[in-house]
């Protein structure tokens, strides 16, 4: 086979003959057959639809689209017409029934599940942060200077073992609210 | 509960994501998908090159049929010819054999059969429209069609040997 068609094309004679495709159509028809054209992919081709393609096959393609333009069949018809003998392989965007749902809404389906995924992580954190830095009655009452963070607590309390300190996580010195209410204690 | 709503979203996503790639896997990309098997021939009303009477699919009801697109522009096409000129001498009794000229002039094809042998009806399908409507994706392309007018099926490749066609014979001579 590779033999024949080198062969062919050393003699020159791989190639279909020119001829003279169907009639244009008046105009708007004409238009309409290119813009049904863009839309069918060319059966010999590498995804080029049969108004881009100068195959012979895409030229007997885009004739039939003119012939059942010519008919007056509207655009559902005719890519009918040509789903029913190649399949939705031949139509360049593909519809959005059956498994072809998935490839429309699967990128929107990942998108919303990473956005999920997302926010569950952040309120997760958030949730963490807020019990980490709630006082406890020891702390909150404790008058002696808090440890900064990552710092051994140093407090009596800690210093004793006893079971109610709380962990050595110092509460954060900017936090006004806590600084209003240690003020209001301490008076 | 609650923490298994994680992994069983993740694994239904991966388990969609298999099958349409494994479905996508599964097919050759440079073939072109066929649908009229087992569906009716669609007529057609093309002349025939030696007579230049107009020829109808309906006439041959009745009778299994061998439809063969070709060209003389075409290299495959040409090295099967002899193989289809033995079949039809073998089988002219039982089936029709024709031959639709794709995408050619009548005067290139005129010459090579004179040259190679002209056994069977030859037509010529000035706009190759007859071929679209058979969802001929390139030639050579032999078609074979039930004495009912069905199409049982289609060969998209040159047939290099007589047993080739003999095989696909036994489905519509039955």
């Amino acid at each position: 086979m590779t033999l024949a068609l080198v062969v062919s094309l050393i003699l020159g004679q791989g190639y279909a003959p020119q001829r003279q495709g169907l009639d244009p159509l008046e105009a708007e028809k004409e238009a309409r057959v290119m813009r049904l054209g863009k839309q069918l992919r060319c059966a010999v081709c590498q995804g080029v639809s049969i108004a881009d393609s100068p195959a012979s096959m895409a030229r007997a393609q885009l004739d039939k689209v003119r012939e059942l333009v010519a008919e007056g069949k509207s655009d559902d018809e005719i890519y009918a017409y040509f789903v029913e003998r190649y399949g939705e392989w031949v139509l360049l965007q593909p519809t959005g029934g059956g498994l072809n749902t998935v490839l429309w809404l699967g990128p929107v389906a990942l998108l919303v599940i990473g956005l999920v995924v997302i926010v569950a992580q952040s309120r997760r954190k958030a949730a963490a942060g807020a019990t980490q830095q709630t006082p406890t009655p020891a702390s909150g009452l404790d008058s002696a200077p808090a440890a900064p963070a990552g710092v051994p607590d140093a407090s009596p309390a800690a210093a004793a073992g006893a079971p109610d300190a709380t962990p050595a996580v110092a509460p954060p010195t900017d936090d006004a609210l806590l600084a209003q209410v240690r003020a209001d204690l301490e008076k | 509960m609650k923490r298994l709503i994680g992994p069983a979203i993740a694994l239904a996503v991966i388990g969609l994501l298999v099958f349409v790639l494994a479905r996508a896997f599964g097919n050759d990309p440079h073939e072109v998908p066929f649908l009229l098997s087992g569906k009716p021939a669609p007529n057609f009303k093309i002349k025939r090159l030696d007579t230049d009477q107009e020829v109808t699919l309906d006439e041959f009801k009745g009778r299994p049929i061998v439809l063969n697109f070709w060209a003389t522009w075409c290299g495959p096409c040409k090295m099967e010819h002899p193989v289809l000129e033995y079949a039809w001498r073998k089988y002219e009794k039982d089936a029709v054999f024709l031959g639709i000229v794709f995408e050619d002039n009548e005067q290139n094809t005129k010459r090579f059969l004179e040259e190679n042998g002209w056994s069977f009806p030859q037509l010529f399908d000035p706009k190759s429209t007859v071929a679209v409507d058979y969802g001929v994706s390139g030639v050579p392309e032999t078609y074979f069609i039930t004495r009912e007018g069905i199409i049982q099926g289609k060969v998209a490749a040159p047939f290099s040997h007589p047993m080739q066609i003999d095989e696909r014979m036994k489905g519509i001579l039955k």
